[in-house]
């Protein structure tokens, strides 16, 4: 007993982030299976009827408009699987108790938000592959690709999920459900994701700035239709910025000690 | 060697309350030591410090030499916990959560696979290793979550009260399985309110009350502290009934029909006298003269007042016994 054992060994070598990474990974697969399917049904759902949707709330889609709705529906989809549905289950975790179980366990707390970091981002995809394909069909969109987009899409997802872990773990769980039932709705219908920001009033567009919902839909929108003018920049700037404040709050909640 | 060494802990929380009020207690390697206390007494508290979810005030805590405080990554490897929330195991079959725990705790996949079958046959819950976990009783949930403790034990295993909603039978199961697991040399910390079990099972027990350690020794160390030798019971023959008086005994304590009187063994015989004449008489049904049970001496230390009411149901706050196991008897009958 003086001296470790095999096991403890195996949790101070280099691979034990890893290592811990795919197990937790595993864990969190068999825990969720469940109702994966759901939520990737769900957000799947939702993307299609945003492009669908929309469009009958406006007399005539013209080009820009059309580009919009493309590119903002499976952003809008990829916001609320991180921002809305995960913070849901997540908050169950924390009132059974396995929040703080899962802090018992000899795994890097980094690697725990990971692996479910990409469970949830995984969940993401079908739904922006479904919500362009059927933008495609109906409004017969020309995709102008960047390679920016392998760079845009899981720097949108993870920056968004960084920030739903954020309300979780930074809130007390009976405000989680308030925060993010309102959030959908300022997502849907108060954020320049589905339509040009032109369109809001100047007040709510002056508190967008700083805000991280519109750079997810430009950075998104741009490398999916790129503009005359280029990328711009400063999405990935913003989200990179609010990914880090996102993650700094949720790994400051995992390593605190009461 | 203590592989697991508390000293002088204090842990008071932001509101001003003090769960852990200068605690101090060793466990050596191979040793099963009790935490025994009510609710709210302070044990969650200190595993809690010891495992790093929470930062003690004050105070010291060492896992095999190495400051758990300062290096909470290192006592969690160290040490498994069994907490005391169910583990939530919807959609999750007790084989499959043993066996990725035993991955997470370090076990390779072939040992991983090896310890969770042993312990699935030990804990005798095999017929539901692969249902999954909505569809399980709550006893085996909590043996599964046991087994996720246990399945890589680390130098240091700590227990949260393992034995809520087991059955009987799977109970015994259970806490042969603690022993071994001191046996082959591991700390074991438990938590219970179980005094008659912990006394048969423990080397040693630390009794909590407002986060003071009360009293701490092995079993019979703190049987010894008990006033008088022996505990004789008498059964009424209703609640209502007068207090039957035997004069070489100490103050009664009674709960329902059942009255119970510490005696000193030089009085035994006399006492059993008046008790048969009691019984004759059809004053009370039965009669027993028990060795003091350390439940008894738990009462006294900790008094029916603890630190939480929930505990309590009698109205008169006496004689409501503490222990929440279904299997609480006297340690050994003499005469009934």
């Amino acid at each position: 007993m003086g001296r470790p054992s095999a096991a403890e060994m195996r949790l101070s070598r280099p691979g034990h982030w890893f290592r811990s990474y795919g197990l937790l990974l595993t864990w969190s697969l068999l825990r969720l299976r469940s109702m994966l399917v759901l939520f990737t049904v769900l957000q799947l759902v939702l993307s299609v009827s945003i492009v669908l949707g929309f469009a009958f709330l406006m007399p005539e889609v013209d080009q820009q408009s059309a580009s919009y709705l493309a590119t903002g529906a499976p952003t809008i989809g990829v916001i609320v699987v991180t921002m809305v549905i995960a913070p849901q289950i997540i908050k169950d975790d924390k009132l059974n108790g396995f929040f703080d179980y899962q802090r018992t366990l000899p795994v890097p707390r980094l690697a725990t938000l990971a692996a479910d970091a990409t469970i949830w981002i995984a969940v993401s995809i079908p739904g922006i592959i479904a919500g362009l394909i059927a933008a495609g069909l109906r409004f017969d969109l020309d995709y102008r690709l960047s390679p920016m987009i392998a760079v845009a899409l899981p720097l949108v997802a993870i920056a968004c999920i960084a920030l739903g872990y954020a309300i979780v773990y930074g809130l007390p769980p009976g405000l989680v459900s308030v925060v993010s039932q309102v959030l959908v709705f300022f997502v849907l219908l108060f954020s320049p994701i589905t339509f040009p920001a032109e369109r809001l009033p100047d007040w709510l567009a002056a508190v967008h700035a700083p805000l991280p919902l519109t750079y997810t839909a430009q950075a998104v929108r741009e490398s999916l239709m790129v503009p005359a003018g280029g990328i711009s920049w400063q999405p990935y700037a913003m989200l990179l910025l609010w990914g880090a404040i996102g993650l700094a709050v949720a790994s400051w909640v995992m390593a605190r000690r009461r | 060697m203590a592989v697991l060494e508390v000293r002088d802990l204090v842990k008071e929380y932001r509101r001003g309350v003090r769960a852990n009020d200068g605690i101090s207690l060793a466990v050596s390697e191979g040793e099963f030591v009790g935490l025994l206390g009510h609710n709210g007494a302070g044990k969650t508290t200190l595993l809690d410090q010891v495992v790093g979810l929470a930062k003690p005030t004050s105070g010291s805590i060492h896992v095999a030499g190495r400051d758990a405080v300062a290096e909470p990554a290192f006592a969690r490897a160290a040490c498994a916990v069994m907490p005391q929330a169910q583990a939530p195991l919807s959609g999750i079959t007790p084989r499959q959560a043993i066996t990725t725990m035993a991955r997470i705790r370090g076990a390779d996949k072939s040992r991983a696979r090896e310890r969770t079958n042993h312990l699935l046959s030990a804990l005798d819950i095999e017929a539901w290793a692969d249902t999954t976990g909505d569809r399980l009783s709550g006893g085996v949930r909590r043996l599964t979550a046991f087994g996720m403790a246990v399945v890589e034990p680390g130098r240091v295993v700590m227990l949260d009260e393992p034995t809520n909603d087991v059955d009987p039978v799977r109970r015994r199961l259970l806490w042969d399985y603690i022993r071994s697991l001191a046996g082959d040399g591991h700390a074991v910390l438990l938590v219970t309110h179980n005094v008659n079990e912990a006394e048969r099972s423990t080397d040693r027990l630390v009794i909590l009350d407002a986060g003071h350690v009360v009293a701490e020794g092995t079993p019979a160390e703190l049987r010894a502290r008990a006033e008088g030798e022996l505990r004789l019971e008498l059964t009424a023959a209703t609640p209502e009934s007068p207090l039957p008086q035997i004069e070489t005994a100490g103050s009664p304590r009674r709960d329902g029909r059942r009255i119970t009187m510490p005696i000193t063994a030089d009085h035994a015989e006399e006492a059993l006298n008046r008790a048969q004449h009691l019984r004759a008489n059809g004053d009370i049904e039965e009669f027993a003269l028990t060795p003091v049970s350390l439940e008894d001496v738990y009462v006294g230390l900790v008094g029916t007042g603890g630190s939480n009411g929930d505990e309590r149901a009698g109205g008169d706050g006496d004689g409501t016994p503490v222990s929440s196991g279904d299997e609480a008897e006297p340690a050994g009958s003499l005469v009934s």
